[in-house]
């Protein structure tokens, strides 16, 4: 059974190496790597920017940014724009002032952007402070009195880079895996079926399921490789080494779940065409709005009960250093897994009928 | 060898491929399967190799119940040749014959590049990719690999297509040497020529059903219509009998006769001058599948 396993290895090996596999993967290695040191993090984005009314001067030690004004009426106007958040430090109260720009995620964004400055000068402590923002669009903002407007905090010890760094590096690995490797396993097979080799392995005394797990082993290996090394070289030898264990998990799910996906579309389609559709209508339909929903905050109250999105959520929660314990999670992908491999030695069987 | 009574299968309710054949190969046999496209040719030989489940009747190989064998053991035994010639096209033809014999126990493996050499392969192309290969070549690769595990039980679909003429006397010299080594041949063909070369006995299928099973000789005597077609030159006048001839030849007319077998007894006792040539009107293997399935193998 061993060896048996170790020739399928091989020549499963051999045939990634003659359909540039591991090329590809070393390319888009490469392409990653330098969008994210030479591009990604050296994109430095507009902070919103603040405007503050401080007549008594009580925001000393302010980082530059803010832009202060010296009458009520200059902050209204300067708040006027859609974008700007102020900051009215008249009263004994702080109170963050500014229009709706029709977005509640980013008019929070805006009033976080703008209480933070309050935190890290301390006001904060002295007074408990209250948005009670001028909304001329008549859009409510959420308050702290009303629970649901926490103040600004400091959360991890990452750098704007590192979070950067940290961010892209989780999207573009889920990419890699949810798109490419699911590519990758489907086109290795359909190579093996237009050489007619589900036909020979179908008189052979071999069995389908050796056949099939000898083909995961070797994706499996090598996302996880692709994983680390992504994993390393972007997000740096020490912060990456500490993430790794956690990452290279979700990683593991993640390639296991698409190549099984991969598998069976791959032995139940007739031809690549149809398969290219499938894809199409798969990155198009399922991974898009998990995109949308995690990189833009659009908000979409089904996307909880869209599978991507909680293995997308994971991989970056594994990036972040923030442990998911979700047993219910887990359970789901252990189910998932081994539902897909019986799925997909089922359409391998019946593949070896119709074509043995 | 093989033992099969009462075989069914239908892939649809509606759709029945297979109406009961009955038909068994003895050890050592060279037995041709012949049939039209559709008739239930492959059908039966998925199921006779193990791959097809859920026939009715009783199917025995290699002394199993076909129904219930799944094991690598009866796998190790057989060895099947499909009609194309399916190979790792990125591999060489050493490469893919070590990678299919790893499956199989060592003892029972046959040196690759003696089998190559026996087939006639060119040696140049021994590592060279499959997909540099002639379809001639690949077919002969394929050969071996079937043959590679020294199998008890040949099945053979269309062995000799694709091939030149000499690789083609060369395929049926190399069944004939396994034939003689005791492996028990199963041969799938539309070639009438082959099956008449090479099979012990052959069975004619069409539409699920087994519509002869002899050996070639009975099958074109019994369908035979004893007759011979003589062609000769038309005597023009008596000859001189001192010279013994009865006629002179007329060398400018050909002529046609049909004798029944039992007028020959008695010679050519019509008026001829040169015998040009004697025909047998034995029919062909191909003439008597037509004439007991009531359509050709296209």
């Amino acid at each position: 059974m061993k060896l048996t396993f170790f020739t399928l290895l091989k020549k499963d090996f051999r045939l990634m190496l003659a359909a540039r596999f591991f090329l590809l993967a070393a390319g888009s290695l490469a392409l990653y790597s330098c969008y994210i040191n030479f591009v990604y993090v050296k994109l430095d984005d507009e902070m919103f920017p603040v405007c503050c009314f401080d007549p008594d001067g009580r925001l000393e030690g302010t980082a530059d940014p803010v832009i202060n004004v010296n009458t009520i009426e200059e902050l209204t106007a300067a708040c006027g724009d859609g974008l700007s958040a102020g900051i009215d430090l008249s009263g004994e109260t702080p109170r963050i002032q500014m229009v709706s720009c029709g977005i509640e995620t980013l008019d929070n964004l805006r009033a976080a952007c703008a209480a933070s400055y309050l935190t890290s000068c301390e006001i904060n402590s002295k007074a408990s402070w209250a948005s009670s923002a001028e909304l001329r669009s008549g859009a409510s903002l959420p308050t702290a009195d009303s629970g649901s407007f926490p103040p600004a905090a400091r959360i991890g010890t990452d750098d704007r880079e590192m979070k950067g760094r940290r961010e892209i590096t989780a999207e573009f690995l889920f990419f890699e895996l949810a798109a490419v490797g699911f590519l990758g396993l489907a086109a290795m097979l359909f190579k093996e079926k237009d050489m007619g080799a589900i036909r020979i392995h179908a008189v052979l005394p071999v069995s389908g399921t050796a056949f099939l797990l000898s083909k995961l082993a070797l994706i499996l290996l090598a996302d996880l490789a692709f994983s680390a090394l992504l994993t390393l070289i972007n997000v740096g030898f020490v912060e990456g080494l500490a993430v790794l264990p956690s990452v290279l998990l979700q990683a593991g799910i993640l390639s296991l779940l698409m190549a099984l996906v991969g598998f069976f579309c791959a032995v139940v389609l007739p031809d690549f065409k149809q398969f290219s559709l499938l894809y199409l209508v798969l990155a198009v339909f399922i991974t898009t709005p998990v995109f949308l929903a995690g990189q833009l905050g659009i908000e979409a109250g089904w996307i909880k009960f869209h599978p991507m999105y909680h293995l997308f959520l994971a991989m970056k929660r594994a990036y972040f250093e923030i442990p998911n314990t979700s047993l219910l999670y887990y359970a789901a992908c252990g189910a998932s897994i081994f539902l897909l491999f019986l799925l997909a030695g089922w359409g391998l069987r019946r593949k070896m009928v119709r074509e043995g | 060898m093989i033992e099969v009574k009462n075989l069914t299968f239908s892939y649809r309710k509606d759709k029945q491929a297979l109406h009961g054949l009955d038909f068994s190969v003895g050890e050592g046999e060279i037995f041709g399967f012949l049939g039209p496209n559709g008739s239930g040719k492959s059908t039966t030989q998925k199921i006779l190799t193990g791959i097809l489940k859920g026939f009715g009747g009783k199917v025995t190989v290699l002394g199993r119940d076909i129904s219930a064998i799944r094991t690598r053991d009866f796998f190790r035994e057989i060895g099947v040749l499909f009609e194309f010639p399916y190979l790792y096209a990125n591999l060489s033809a050493l490469d893919n014959l070590n990678y299919f014999s790893s499956f199989y126990p060592p003892e029972q493996i046959r040196d690759p590049e003696e089998l190559l050499e026996m087939l006639e392969f060119k040696r140049d192309f021994l590592k060279k990719p499959v997909s540099s290969y002639s379809k001639g070549m690949r077919q002969r690769v394929s050969m071996a690999r079937a043959l590679i595990s020294s199998p008890k039980l040949l099945f053979l679909d269309e062995p000799i297509s694709g091939l030149d003429p000499s690789g083609a006397v060369l395929f049926r010299k190399i069944i004939e040497d396994e034939r003689k080594k005791g492996t028990t041949v199963f041969l799938t063909t539309h070639n009438m020529v082959d099956a008449d070369l090479l099979c012990d006995r052959v069975a004619f299928i069409s539409n699920g059903q087994i519509a002869a099973l002899d050996t070639p000789k009975n099958l074109k005597e019994q369908n035979s219509t004893r007759r011979v077609v003589v062609e000769y030159l038309q005597a023009s006048r008596p000859g001189p009998e001192s010279e013994g001839k009865a006629w002179e030849p007329c060398a400018e007319k050909r002529l046609t006769k049909i004798l029944e077998i039992g007028e020959l007894e008695a010679g050519f006792s019509f008026p001829h001058g040169e015998i040009l040539s004697v025909h047998s009107q034995e029919p062909t293997l191909e003439d008597v599948f037509i004439r007991y399935t009531g359509r050709g193998l296209d």
